[in-house]
């Protein structure tokens, strides 16, 4: 879709952890949006024209508001500005953007994909979110999907509950959380995302999805490739 | 920007000025700056592309000038400047 200029009503403002700042978005004008799953909007910043890019969280199923998880920590002109954003608020942006985007079926890619396995770092979880429940939810997505979110703490988990409640609605889905500086009680995978991914199977024939930092992404693929992984079937966006 | 509300910044509108798809807007990329986001690419794959190290580099400046100019403000290092070739004026980074 090509990119518009919106305005639109903050409907929801919340530090869901230190970290992570998450932003409800109605919009007003245009009252619908098209985009696709894992693209991002170039939101204005008053003071500066620079725009900054955030990656759409929610499904593009609902088509008048838009959902963002902001990692807070860079304090830069875009976190200030969100972080002092009030319920009522009106911000502009430009959207949608980006090609981070599912392989659909009936593309050559799209058929060689199996499965799809998404792995993210951060912040990084936003579009892979979209993607998620676009694939579930709206297409009905069959596939084995499995999801890999690093994180430093359990204090900086959010959003626990929704992947939860989706592995348990949707069998094919798979949700493996992990800690780099897990507490000892952590029960599931710790360390890097990369030492959680490598400990499970490898799923023949799949399609991975990569969001995070740079340095994260390249060691996956650098993993994958070494796996025999097709180059075209390993997808990335990095977050900076 | 020069665009209106709900407009499409990707489309040909020849009643507006600055709106063809040569206009008269120049941009380079400063390549010590550019970390490879490719924001740029995804707003403007007709003038950039990354080449083999992951630079953005310019393959055509036939787009129109606001969605150059929203590719230049969206890079996250300032990296690409936009000059206007009527008046030599660098127009972003300001």
């Amino acid at each position: 879709m090509p990119i518009q200029n919106f305005t639109a009503r903050v409907a929801d403002s919340t530090l869901l952890t230190d970290k992570f700042h998450y932003l409800h978005l109605e919009l007003i004008e245009p009252k619908r949006i098209v985009f696709t799953a894992g693209q991002y909007i170039l939101l204005s910043v008053p003071g500066t024209e620079q725009k900054k890019s955030y990656s759409i969280a929610s499904s593009p199923e609902m088509d008048h508001a838009i959902e963002l998880l902001i990692d807070m920590s860079p304090l830069g002109v875009g976190t200030t500005y969100i972080n002092n954003l009030k319920l009522g608020d009106v911000v502009q942006f430009a959207a949608p953007s980006g090609q981070f985007a599912i392989a659909q079926p009936g593309t050559p890619i799209g058929d060689s994909e199996k499965a799809l396995v998404f792995i993210a770092t951060g912040s990084g979880i936003t579009p892979v979110k979209s993607m998620i429940l676009d694939q579930l939810q709206t297409r009905k997505d069959v596939r084995k999907i499995i999801l890999h979110w690093g994180l430093r703490l359990e204090s900086d988990l959010c959003w626990l509950d929704e992947f939860e409640e989706l592995a348990r609605a949707f069998p094919n889905f798979q949700f493996h959380p992990v800690l780099s500086k897990a507490e000892a009680e952590w029960p599931l995978c710790r360390g890097r995302v990369t030492d959680c991914f490598e400990i499970h199977p490898m799923v023949p024939e799949a399609g991975y999805y990569l969001c995070g930092n740079k340095q994260m992404i390249d060691d996956v693929q650098k993993f994958l490739l070494q796996k025999g992984v097709s180059n075209d079937r390993i997808h990335h966006e990095k977050f900076y | 920007m020069a665009v209106t509300q709900g407009s499409n910044l990707a489309s040909d509108n020849a009643a507006e000025p600055n709106t063809t798809a040569t206009g008269k807007y120049k941009v380079t990329v400063l390549r010590d700056k550019c970390i490879g986001a490719a924001s740029c690419v995804a707003i403007a794959p007709k003038v950039f592309a990354l080449d083999s190290e992951q630079k953005a580099v310019i393959i055509g400046q036939d787009e129109l000038d606001d969605v150059k100019l929203l590719a230049a403000q969206s890079c996250p290092t300032a990296a690409i400047v936009v000059t206007d070739i009527e008046t030599g004026e660098q127009v972003w980074p300001k």
